[in-house]
């Protein structure tokens, strides 16, 4: 396992595709995160844990250009995008799904991959990659997303991902409320996306579903990562930092 | 047969405008959340402009058609979004509503001042009336062949897009989450400024097609009112499809036409019947639509009140009491008997503070209670007649208990309505009374019984009388008002803070969550209701025996909407805010106007501009209530807020007061006048929090609550005053006094 996150990797590595250093971020008066330092390379896959209300949202938020950065760097590619919108955020490539359901329940199943065309792709392309995927979606295609079960909402919420052909992908709470197996299912196909290349980000409480697919973990605690490294290690810490903090 | 048919296509072409306006309502309502309670004052000022061009400028009609529908309409829209719209996101439902009112009664009073409402204006249909087809005896003007021709365009054109284009779905989807649109790579503020800019060019096309069909005769609350009906068919789609929209247009519109087609002439009500059937359907769509679901989550709102102690209260009611007697003091009688009138106002304000700042129900229509005690007291409350007539204290108390009962009624949509629906149910209460109850006012006959409800259009209401005190001097009346006021106002306060006004607060928070702890919802809604019922009944009979008589457009949905508008701004949630509510609503416009009137007679020369400066003043306290959607707890909130971070800074209110004292002073003994007392007043109260900033700045500032202790040493003060604001017991042994 690489070391894909904290400071000091090696110069003859790629750029990381994502990078945050010494990110602070804030709602209204009260700052959340306190210089947060992370970074995923190209292909890597980072889980970012920690216990309830340690940032882990923020930063997620902070990426996607929903929360603007109020010190430090945030950098796709080598790029420093401080106070990128989201909107713009989504067309460079990086594709984020929200903790809860990240799906309008109000549209069809058609018309919520419609709706993810929004960075240039082609709904019939979205509409292929999704199904073929997730069959259950296609037999589903013309109902109101929300009447869905909460493990179909995730997979139509992930199939965003799929067919859009995004750089990163972030990723926040997947297995939130759902059966083992639809999560195992989800991780799955997570890490065929990394297969073919794409980055990932992914914050998570239930470590074990995510760690056999990341390359690097990092523990938040308190709006700050406090340590990064392999996902064996971290875990260890993780277990200690919530019996003891 | 031939008549039938004509009035069916004339049906068809009234339901095809409502179709239209409809549908524009649906389109924003969609996209952003927002019930756009000014779409009809949208719709009345393209109307008015389209006049303006081709009328008053003699431009031809296909070119100011193309201004105002092509180019007006969306920049209004737009505009709209841009300036209001966008920023009452996460505000709660009665903000949302009170800003589109504000908007509504900006554009009303823009457009008076504009076009003056007694000046006559026609507009021609297109083509004029005499171009028409005729099938088989029945005649259709072409301008009719236009109406039915643009609905079904708009119709299919409003399905393709929302069902055929990304761009429609994408509208579909901004209301439920802007922020996951954003995640996909969609603007959603673009997305709402384009839905915003549709609606209204769909309200301005309305106006444009329905004031020929209606008459021609342009007037600026008929057409604001007429588009209102279009709530109507926009429920039957339960605000969301199109189709359904369509329909309830239609058969609006056939209704309509048929009962002012087919009802016997001697019945005297058919023709206010007719005025009123949107309103009546309106109210009967909302009980018969299927049950909104409880919302499970509360809703993240900005809005902040904070429950004041009875304590407090008690000594606030103290004070104004006291403030009031001494400012009556300088006033001569005419101002006497205006000020109690705004404090009969200030109380039936109280309804609402109890309802919406409390329960979070919302009644659009707090007047139309006040115009029902006012009925039941005049016809069973007086005794006497001429000088001697006097309201009984028993006429008062019926009519107060009937008030409460008909709350009571008009609750029973509000078990199953929350938020807009609710709104809209009240406001349809009120117009049907407004339409229906205050313009019978001509004698029938009903079980041997010949009555009119509201005879001649006005009612004589003499004083009220009880033992002692007679409310015919004004002084006396004053003094009772601001008595009563204060008395209720500490009653709600102590409701407030009692379990009862937490259930109701928790209801207000999540209905859900409030009946799955055992809450008895409906027990708790009819209560509040008729509470706030009687209140305003109470100070409905009181306005009128203030003002000696009142006619119909005393209680009309105008006035409710303004007077509702006002207390918002005050600040909903606080008893201070339904008196700033009461006050401006109830005199505050009659004041301005007077004030500049007076102005404008003194001086000749400058009568334009002081007449110019009243209009701007009618339209500024609207642009106030705009300013809701950026300060939805309200003027009392803020203030208070300021006086609070003052507490410790003792020099400085002492100061404050002493100046008062001074100004009042100079004011009694005619050194300066009532006029310039009330400016610097006014300018006293507002600049000491900021004096007071400059000269005791260590006592002033505070550190917000949230991060205390966070930059700073966490000393036993520091914890003291956390306990405090928590509602703690205070630690023992600390030394509170200490700081400051
Ligand atoms: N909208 C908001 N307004 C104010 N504070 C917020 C908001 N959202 C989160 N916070 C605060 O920011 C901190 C971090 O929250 P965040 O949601 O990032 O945590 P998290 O690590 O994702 O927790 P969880 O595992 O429970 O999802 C918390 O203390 C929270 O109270
Ligand atoms: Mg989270």
């Amino acid at each position: 396992m690489r070391d894909g996150t904290g400071a000091g990797s090696g110069a003859e590595e790629p750029a990381p595709l994502l990078e945050l250093s010494g990110v602070r971020a804030a709602y209204g008066p009260i700052e959340v995160l306190h210089g947060v330092d992370l970074r995923v390379g190209p292909g890597k896959v980072v889980a970012l844990l920690g216990p309830n209300g340690g940032g882990k949202s923020t930063t997620m938020k902070v990426c996607a250009g929903l929360l603007p950065v109020t010190g430090g760097e945030l950098r796709f590619a080598g790029r420093r995008v401080n106070g990128v919108s989201a909107e713009d955020a989504a067309r460079l490539g990086v594709c984020s799904i929200p903790e809860g359901r990240g799906i309008f329940p109000n549209l069809t199943v058609r018309e919520n991959l419609w709706v993810a065309t929004g960075t240039g792709a082609r709904l019939r392309d979205v509409e292929e990659a999704a199904y073929s995927r997730f069959p259950i979606l296609a037999e589903r295609r013309d109902q109101l997303a929300g009447s869905l079960s909460g493990g179909q909402q995730q997979m139509l919420a992930l199939s965003r991902a799929l067919g859009t052909n995004p750089a990163v992908l972030l990723l926040d709470e997947l297995s939130m409320g759902l059966a083992p197996m639809i999560v195992t299912q989800m991780y799955d196909t997570v890490a065929q996306l990394v297969a073919e290349g794409l980055s990932v980000l992914v914050a998570e409480q239930f470590a074990r579903a995510v760690l056999p697919i990341a390359d690097t973990a990092a523990l938040m605690l308190n709006g700050r990562v406090v340590s990064a490294g392999a996902p064996a290690e971290i875990e260890d810490q993780l277990s200690s930092s919530y019996l003891g903090g | 047969m031939t008549t039938f048919l004509t009035f069916t296509i004339l049906g068809l072409v009234l339901g095809a405008v409502y179709a239209i306006a409809a549908s524009g309502l649906v389109l924003t309502y969609n996209t952003s959340g927002i019930f756009n309670f000014a779409h009809g004052a949208q719709a009345m000022l393209g109307t008015f402009l389209y006049w303006q061009l081709t009328y008053g400028w003699g431009l031809p009609m296909w070119l100011s058609l193309i201004i105002v529908v092509g180019v007006v309409g969306p920049a209004m829209g737009a505009a709209l979004h841009a300036l209001i719209m966008k920023g009452l996101r996460d505000t709660a439902d009665v903000t949302k509503i009170v800003v589109t009112v504000a908007i509504l009664l900006g554009m009303l009073f823009l457009s008076q001042w504009i076009w003056h409402p007694e000046d006559a204006r026609i507009m021609e249909m297109f083509f004029g009336a005499g171009a028409k087809v005729e099938f088989s005896g029945v005649v259709i003007r072409y301008h009719e062949i236009i109406c039915l021709l643009a609905a079904a365009a708009i119709a299919v054109g409003l399905r393709v897009l929302f069902t055929r284009s990304r761009v429609g779905v994408v509208m579909r989807g901004a209301v439920d989450d802007p922020d996951l649109l954003r995640r996909c790579g969609h603007n959603p503020d673009r997305i709402a400024m384009l839905s915003w800019a549709l609606g209204s060019t769909l309200a301005v096309l309305a106006g444009v097609l329905i004031t020929p069909v209606g008459g021609g005769a342009l007037e600026a609350n008929a057409l604001t009112l007429l588009v209102i009906d279009a709530f109507a068919a926009a429920m039957f789609g339960r605000l969301r499809s199109i189709p359904r929209t369509f329909a309830g247009a239609m058969v609006l519109g056939l209704a309509a036409t048929y009962v002012a087609a087919y009802f016997p002439t001697d019945w005297t009500w058919a023709g206010n019947l007719r005025v009123s059937l949107p309103m009546i359907i309106l109210f009967v769509v909302l009980i018969v639509l299927p049950q909104d679901r409880l919302r499970g989550a509360a809703i993240r709102t900005r809005e902040r009140y904070r429950a004041p102690t009875v304590r407090k209260a008690v000594t606030s009611g103290a004070a104004l009491v006291a403030g009031v007697f001494l400012l009556a003091l300088l006033m001569d009688d005419t101002s006497i008997t205006t000020f109690g009138l705004g404090m009969t106002f200030a109380i039936i304000a109280l309804s609402l503070t109890v309802l919406t700042g409390y329960a979070g129900e919302l009644n659009l229509a707090p007047l139309s209670f006040g115009a029902v005690a006012t009925i039941v007291a005049f016809h069973f409350g007086i005794t006497g007649t001429g000088l001697a007539a006097r309201l009984t204290p028993w006429g008062v108390l019926l009519a107060v208990l009937v008030t409460a009962v008909v709350g009571g009624l008009v609750a029973l949509p509000a078990l199953r309505l929350r938020g807009l629906y609710l709104a809209l149910a009240t406001m349809a209460f009120g117009v049907f009374l407004s339409n229906m109850v205050l313009r019978d006012t001509t004698e029938h006959t009903l079980f041997g019984v010949t009555f009119s409800l509201f005879p001649n259009g006005t009612l004589i209401v003499p004083p009220l009388q009880v033992g002692p005190l007679d409310l015919r001097d004004g002084r006396t009346l004053l003094m009772t008002a601001t008595v009563l006021f204060a008395l209720i106002a500490i009653g709600l306060v102590a409701l407030r803070n009692s379990g009862y006004g937490r259930r109701l607060a928790a209801m207000k928070d999540s209905p859900a969550a409030s009946a799955m702890l055992g809450q008895n919802l409906v027990k708790l809604k009819f209560g509040v209701f008729m509470l706030s019922a009687a209140i305003a009944g109470l100070g409905g009979v009181l306005m009128a025996s203030a003002g000696g008589s009142v006619a119909g457009d005393n209680f009309h949905i105008m006035a409710s909407l303004s007077l509702v508008m006002l207390t918002v701004v005050g600040g909903i949630g606080y008893v201070s805010g339904a008196l700033f509510g009461g006050l401006m609503s109830g005199v505050g416009f009659t004041i301005i106007i007077g004030t500049f009137n007076d102005l404008a007679a003194a001086t000749p020369p400058m009568e334009t501009i002081f007449k110019s400066l009243g209009h701007l003043a009618m339209v500024a306290t609207a642009l106030i209530g705009m300013g809701v959607g950026k300060n939805p707890s309200g003027m009392v909130h803020d203030l208070f807020e300021s006086y609070r971070a003052l507490r410790n800074a003792r020099p400085v209110l002492i100061g404050g007061a002493a100046a008062q004292a001074v100004l009042y002073v100079l004011a009694l003994t005619g050194v300066i006048g009532n006029w310039w007392f009330a400016v610097l007043t006014a300018c006293l109260v507002m600049m000491l929090p900021v004096f007071g900033r400059m000269l005791a700045p260590t006592a002033v500032r505070e550190t917000p609550l949230e991060l205390v202790g966070v930059d700073e040493p966490y000393t036993p003060e520091l914890r003291d005053r956390l306990d405090r604001e928590l509602g703690l017991a205070p630690a023992l042994g600390g030394d509170r006094h200490a700081v400051a």
